[in-house]
């Protein structure tokens, strides 16, 4: 069989007379996709764009590559660090090129595979477009395609890594972003406590971390639903409106009312590496995040119905014992393996 | 033992399908341009500098008009359709620039056509469709991408109008899809006004008129005292969409 795909592959070679014949293809292996036993399908579509090595490297490199940035110097790397599962760690809104501030709080990267819509209004429907926002914003990376393609062209190693990673062997908007997707899809954060329970390999929650779970199951996991702690709504959680930002939120995307002041519902993996904590970054800790919750909603139209109960009352009740039981619980899901992994590190 | 037939017919036909420049036998290629003719009452438009008149009575001037077609495909008499590849298939439409409005195809299929189908935008039900992401530079260049969202604007028609006498105000008409819910893409489909010969070395034209007035006055009426800026609109922009869908049309075809 083995014998049988070269013969297949010589023939095609030869099939068309090629003007790059004086290229000779390097050995690009795929990379092994694995989903994890206690995880759903992956909604990014693997068969059409297969993580190789080569598509990876240079995936990663572009990530962290300033060239990215019209100031050479902010790189998709810079607001998102791995350490922190990839955010943007103690910014409440992360600044760009020339210190521009933003109006969002930068989301981890993690599982984004798994993911259906990107953002927190979801203004990006599918990851291969998700980095057109940050590099073409002008408080991010405030960059033009046109711009980036150019400067990598310039470069001996993109030009190289481009050829190795893709069948055209083009630099090109399109490889440009299959190699960032391909970096991206490879991080899979599923080695937490909560994993290693969920999958029967030996760990058990402590007596606290137990007690949180029960809580959680009843309190939270309506919306920060599954594995993935999400079911990857868009929900108005009752924050006042910071009039700062007066941040629409989803309706900047669907032009819909309903959806003023509503946010993707965030995964709650890695959640004690990722403070600040909303979506603009307006609480601290995992305490104040809990204190909003319980105390600090206010209503609004578009409130959640499931923060408000028949008599009108708001917010989810939680004593300050079974706070500190969900935190301990929430804790379980910090993935060490995944910031330490050296494949994702910049160095 | 059924992938090895399978890889080996795959192979037969890479092989054979590589023949075309062998004299006649196999299939032969030939090209065609589409003329887009922006137009109002039938004539030219003068950017910046002509006023027309709505039907809502508003008087206005067009400072900007580009908009995306995509996904072309040539349809002969009994069906059959010639997909034009899809990571070629993208094309911006500039009322400034006048190569932009004629779109060269070529290698398409020879054969007589008698419908074309084309999309308004960028179908996102598709991504990532291959190449997609190849027309950003060209659009970005063009300012039809939004920044803060992942997506092409299908249509910026930009200007001022003056409507009961008062004094006169910006418009800017921007439709795109957005997100999953808003999704304003469209098929057009046009029939030819006589049959489209595609054979080597010949270059035929089809003209289409795209009647501008339509953006307004279609299925839909907008006045732009209702609304002079449609951006990010659930209710507007579908409606725009909606007209826009209805001012394509195929006068004319010199083979």
């Amino acid at each position: 069989m083995k014998l049988l795909s070269y013969i297949v592959i010589i023939l095609i070679g030869t099939a068309c007379s090629s003007d790059k014949d004086n290229y000779v293809p390097i050995e690009n292996a795929k990379l092994e996709f694995t989903i994890p036993s206690n995880f759903p399908d992956p909604t990014y579509d693997i068969a059409l764009n297969p993580p190789t090595e080569k598509g990876f490297e240079l995936g990663k490199k572009l990530f962290y590559d300033g060239r990215l940035a019209s100031d050479g110097v902010i790189s998709c790397g810079f607001c998102h660090i791995q350490d922190f599962a990839f955010t943007h760690h103690t910014h409440i809104v992360s600044h760009g090129v020339g210190g521009a501030l933003g109006t969002r709080n930068a989301q981890p990267l993690h599982n984004m595979a798994f993911m259906k819509e990107f953002t927190w209004d979801g203004a990006a429907i599918h990851l291969d477009l998700q980095p057109i926002i940050p590099i073409t914003a002008e408080v991010e990376m405030n960059e033009t395609f046109n711009g980036i393609l150019k400067k990598l062209e310039e470069q001996p190693e993109y030009v190289k890594l481009f050829a190795d990673a893709f069948e055209d062997q083009k630099i090109n908007s399109d490889n440009m972003l299959k190699a960032i997707s391909q970096f991206m899809i490879m991080m899979i954060s599923a080695n937490t406590k909560y994993d290693k329970i969920e999958r029967n390999e030996g760990s058990v929650f402590t007596a606290e971390e137990a007690a949180g779970f029960e809580l959680f199951k009843t309190k939270c996991a309506s919306c920060h639903k599954g594995t993935l702690f999400t079911d990857q709504s868009y929900r108005n959680n009752g924050l006042p409106i910071d009039p700062l930002y007066n941040d629409i939120g989803r309706k900047r995307v669907t032009g819909l009312t309903e959806d003023i002041q509503k946010f993707k519902v965030p995964s709650l993996r890695n959640i004690e590496l990722t403070f600040p904590y909303m979506h603009d970054g307006r609480l601290k800790t995992l305490d104040d995040v809990l204190n909003h919750y319980s105390d600090g909603m206010v209503d609004s139209e578009t409130l959640d119905p499931m923060l408000k109960d028949q008599t009108g009352a708001l917010g989810i009740p939680m004593t300050a014992e079974e706070k500190q039981q969900i935190i301990a619980f929430l804790k379980t899901l910090t993935d060490d393996d995944f910031v330490n992994d050296t494949r994702f590190s910049e160095f | 033992m059924k992938n090895i037939i399978y890889i080996l017919i795959a192979t037969l036909v890479i092989v054979s399908s590589c023949k075309n420049d062998d004299e006649g036998t196999i299939k032969t290629f030939g090209n065609v341009v589409l003329d887009f003719k922006n137009t109002i009452n039938s004539n030219g438009i003068e950017l910046t500098t002509d006023s027309y008149t709505n039907g809502s009575n508003e008087a206005y001037i067009i400072s900007e008009l580009k908009y995306i077609i995509s996904n072309v495909v040539l349809i002969k008499a009994n069906g059959e359709e010639f997909t034009y590849p899809v990571d070629r298939s993208y094309f911006l439409i500039n009322e400034e620039v006048l190569e932009s409005k004629k779109v060269n195809l070529s290698d398409i299929s020879a054969g007589q056509y008698t419908k074309i189908r084309f999309g308004f935008g960028v179908d996102q039900s598709k991504y990532p469709l291959n190449g997609m992401a190849n027309f950003i530079p060209t659009a970005e260049e063009s300012g039809m991408l939004w920044s803060w969202s992942a997506g092409y604007k299908f249509l910026k028609f930009e200007g001022t109008y003056t409507a009961n006498g008062a004094a006169s105000a910006d418009f800017l008409i921007h439709v795109g899809s957005h997100g999953t819910t808003l999704d304003n893409y469209k098929e057009i489909t046009l029939e030819l006004p006589s049959t489209l010969t595609i054979e080597e070395s010949k270059s035929p034209e089809v003209a289409i008129n795209v009647d501008i007035a339509k953006i307004f006055d279609g299925t839909n009426t907008h006045s732009l005292e209702v609304k002079n800026s449609i951006q990010v609109d659930a209710e507007f922009a579908p409606k725009i969409a909606e007209n826009i869908s209805t001012m394509f049309t195929a006068t004319n075809v010199s083979n």
